[in-house]
């Protein structure tokens, strides 16, 4: 009975294979047929000024589009890890940017394609998802990662394959950089960040001893270090510095220690689940009183939900532009009716990852070729993409007007603080709040 | 191994046996001495106030509690079965997710927050909830994963419990997804206690955890020392052919055995929900990972051990960092030094390993 049992299943098994393998096969084989159709139908060769279709196909530094195939993007979120609710956020922004740049038309008449990969907010787990990319031919840019460890697993791999990628929420400063020539971002960057928020602390707070806390990760440490400087600069004192664990959920024993300095306040670097768990467990170690102060990384619905009553009075860092509110009402309300949930709820990134989607289609746009006789073929190559992304000027974006400079900075907009008022953010500085 | 006779050695490696044990001793008193000193050191350069240290051990103490009940389930089940139930971390997880659900039942028809007799029993409700369905997890895995492999060598049944775990952590992910779900405490447990003037503080869920876990590490105790199943179940530990033919049934002892370390990792699971306010769906790894370190701390197999070995690592972890005047991310490595320094000097844990006199 059970060998007939494994017999049926063994069957069933290979069946399986074979048919994938053939179907697999079957797609393949449409694929150079429709090329050889076009041929025998007496139609010419696609040409690129005046250079045959064989020249860059299979060549390194172009990709050619047939006609009717999409031009692919490929994405980097962080689905799992420590900010999923990011992660998703971003990764249905990317969708619904693809959605609306094929809905006004696509680009040269192909449409938009994007393959949105789990980045886990980790530099091992991008090192995967890059390798991915950098292996498909037909990947022309790449949206992501969510987290700065994660697009530093990205961009060395991105970099050889002359992939460009726009990041919508990576601030660490070194994301962007001369040496890069792929690395690009429309969020703002933590020294800006730092800068705001470290003498608003000092100034507007009248906040003189802190605790800096982190998360040891390329993004929480880096914007710490920098947020101490400028807090120190200042004037203020750091009493303490303590780094946590990402993925432990107990800080009572590094909350102790920080107690025992008597700070006014924390400032933490790091993401909404430890942010929320540790401005929860403050008030258990005599830190009631301190007040909590994080970053855009902790901005947004879930550090509400983990921290509960303990959210009340804390601060965060956003950045947020003022020229674009027409536009957040048309992005919500669409958000909302594609996904069922408002994305305020679901994350604070969807305008940048939006505006990455609008920039490289709008750079693709302009980067790419279409053949001499109009057969539909696109021709783009990698290098004028990059250069066309950093030549993006005056994109009006749901973020603000993006400009893109030398090294890639994109960013729109101004860093705000907020606080959490009755369980929700409110904007107490910034723009108009003058 | 103490019955056999040893054999005579030559001279020459009598005497590096006798030289290399001296060595032993003489490089564990200069490490203590080295400890002792950078201690009184950092002491007198810190000098934290008395209600520090209470504070910290006050943490320990709580986070050793939760490690102790789910380092009983290991030990349990490696008295029993001389196995390491690896999945024994992600049974925890689905206890502390059945507690969540029960907890968003009871928030639902308001009883979390209603009277207080009201708020005790939702505890009481998600307490059995993690237990029941921790037990089903510890069952289940012990039929599916673990008894078809019995007969195996040692390390087969232990990439099946490896398989396990994977299989139920991704399993989780992909139900409940990897959003963190986020407990709210019950309104009895929520609150500080404030003693005084002292400024030290006992958070209301901190007590509720470490009196719950010594009461049901005092009702394992029973279990296992006074009634017959515990009997029976150090019995199996002794030889499982001569409890068999003394007419011990094997395999109903086994299962108990994992239903009663399950039982107790479910109730971990919603303490540390509790506790942390928060699961998901690696929630199960770390605690699992230090549990399993606490139980050989304190010499696997052995109750008693797992119990002093978990209180011992929640302490070091609290006290540790700060006693050496280190940063508190290097808790980890100050906890696991200590357990190489304690299986170079006492390899079989700090008690040893005698749930049943016989090793493997």
């Amino acid at each position: 009975m059970k060998t007939k049992l494994f017999t049926l299943m063994a069957v069933f098994v290979i069946a399986a294979l074979v048919l994938t393998a053939c179907g697999g096969g079957a797609s393949d084989a449409g694929n150079t047929g429709d090329a050889g159709d076009a041929g025998d139908a007496g139609m010419q060769e696609p040409t690129f000024g005046g250079a045959s279709l064989a020249d860059f196909e299979g060549a390194a530094g172009f990709v050619v589009v047939a006609p009717g195939d999409p031009i692919r993007l490929g994405a980097s979120a962080a689905l799992t890890g420590p900010i999923p609710e990011f992660g998703l956020d971003i990764a249905q922004s990317y969708q619904l940017g693809v959605h609306d740049v094929n809905a006004a038309g696509g680009i040269l008449g192909h449409e938009l394609e994007i393959d949105i990969q789990d980045g886990a907010c980790d530099g091992d787990a991008a090192t995967v998802v890059a390798n991915g990319f950098a292996a498909d031919p037909s990947i022309v840019a790449v949206a992501g990662g969510t987290c700065t460890g994660e697009t530093f697993g990205l961009q060395p791999i991105l970099q050889q394959a002359m992939i460009p990628h726009v990041t919508s929420s990576a601030t660490n400063p070194k994301v962007t950089s001369e040496d890069c020539t792929v690395c690009n971002r429309v969020a703002l960057n933590d020294d800006l960040q730092a800068s705001v928020v470290a003498p608003y602390m000092f100034n507007e707070l009248g906040l003189t001893q802190i605790a800096v806390m982190h998360d040891n990760g390329d993004y929480g440490l880096g914007l710490a270090e920098l947020v101490q400087g400028y807090f120190e600069a200042a004037g203020g004192t750091v009493v303490a510095f303590e780094g946590i664990q990402v993925g432990d959920t107990d800080f009572r024993a590094a909350l102790t220690k920080i107690a025992a300095s008597e700070p006014e306040a924390i400032y933490f670097g790091g993401y909404a689940t430890e942010g929320g768990l540790i401005a929860a467990q403050m008030e258990e170690v005599g830190l009631g009183e301190a007040i909590f102060f994080s970053d855009d990384g902790v901005y947004g619905q879930a550090f509400i939900d983990a921290a509960g009553a303990a959210a009340e009075g804390a601060f965060v860092s956003f950045p947020i532009g003022d020229e674009a509110a027409e536009l957040n009402e048309a992005f919500d309300a669409a958000y909302e009716e594609m996904f069922g949930i408002a994305p305020d709820d679901q994350g604070p990134f969807h305008a940048q990852a939006y505006d990455a989607i609008a920039l490289l289609a709008d750079a693709i746009g302009r980067a790419a070729v279409a053949d001499d006789a109009g057969l539909g073929y696109l021709l783009i190559e990698r290098a004028a993409l990059i250069e066309a992304i950093r030549a993006t000027e005056s994109l009006q974006g749901l973020s603000g007007v993006l400009t893109c400079n030398a090294i890639g900075d994109c960013g729109a907009g101004g860093i705000q603080i907020f606080q959490v008022q009755d369980g929700a953010f409110v904007q107490v500085s910034g723009f108009g709040m003058d | 191994m103490s019955t056999l006779t040893q054999p005579k050695l030559p001279t020459s490696e009598r005497f590096s046996q006798l030289f290399g044990k001296y060595i032993y001793i003489a490089v564990g008193i200069i490490i203590v001495i080295l400890l002792i000193g950078r201690i009184i050191f950092v002491a007198r350069q810190e000098s934290y106030p008395l209600s520090y240290w209470t504070f910290q051990v006050i943490n320990g103490l709580v986070l050793g509690g939760v490690y102790a009940l789910v380092a009983l389930g290991y030990t349990l089940v490696y008295g029993i079965l001389f196995m390491i139930n690896f999945a024994h971390g992600e049974v925890l997880m689905m206890g502390g997710f059945a507690g969540f659900f029960a907890l968003q039942y009871m928030t639902s028809i308001g009883w979390a927050n209603g009277t207080a007799l009201q708020s005790t029993l939702t505890i009481v409700f998600m307490m059995l909830a993690g237990m029941i369905v921790s037990v089903i997890t510890g069952i289940v895995l012990e039929r599916l994963a673990y008894r078809p492999l019995r007969g195996a060598p040692r390390l087969v049944p232990l990439i099946s419990a490896i398989g396990a775990s994977f299989f139920l952590q991704y399993t989780a992910l992909l139900v409940f997804g990897a959003v963190p779900h986020n407990y709210r405490k019950p309104s009895v447990i929520d609150g500080v206690w404030k003693l005084g003037d002292s400024g030290i503080i006992i958070s209301y869920t901190g007590a509720f955890i470490f009196i719950t876990s010594i009461l049901m590490l005092l009702g394992l105790f029973i279990i296992v020392q006074r009634t017959k199943m515990g009997k029976a179940m150090r019995a199996v530990a002794e030889d499982k052919h001569i409890a068999a033919l003394m007419g011990i049934d094997v395999n109903k002892v086994i299962v108990f055995t994992f239903a009663l370390g399950s039982a107790l990792a479910g109730a971990g699971g919603v303490m540390l929900g509790l506790h942390n306010t928060v699961i998901r769906f690696n929630t199960g790894f770390l605690p699992g990972l230090k549990a399993f370190t606490a139980a050989v701390l304190g010499g696997i197999g052995n109750v008693l051990g797992a119990m002093i070995g978990s209180l011992l690592l929640g302490l070091l972890e609290a006290l540790g960092p700060s006693a050496l005047g280190l940063p508190t991310e290097y808790k980890d490595v100050i906890a696991f030094s200590v357990l190489v320094l304690v299986l170079i000097f006492r390899p079989s844990g700090i008690v040893g390993e005698v749930l049943s006199e016989k090793k493997a």
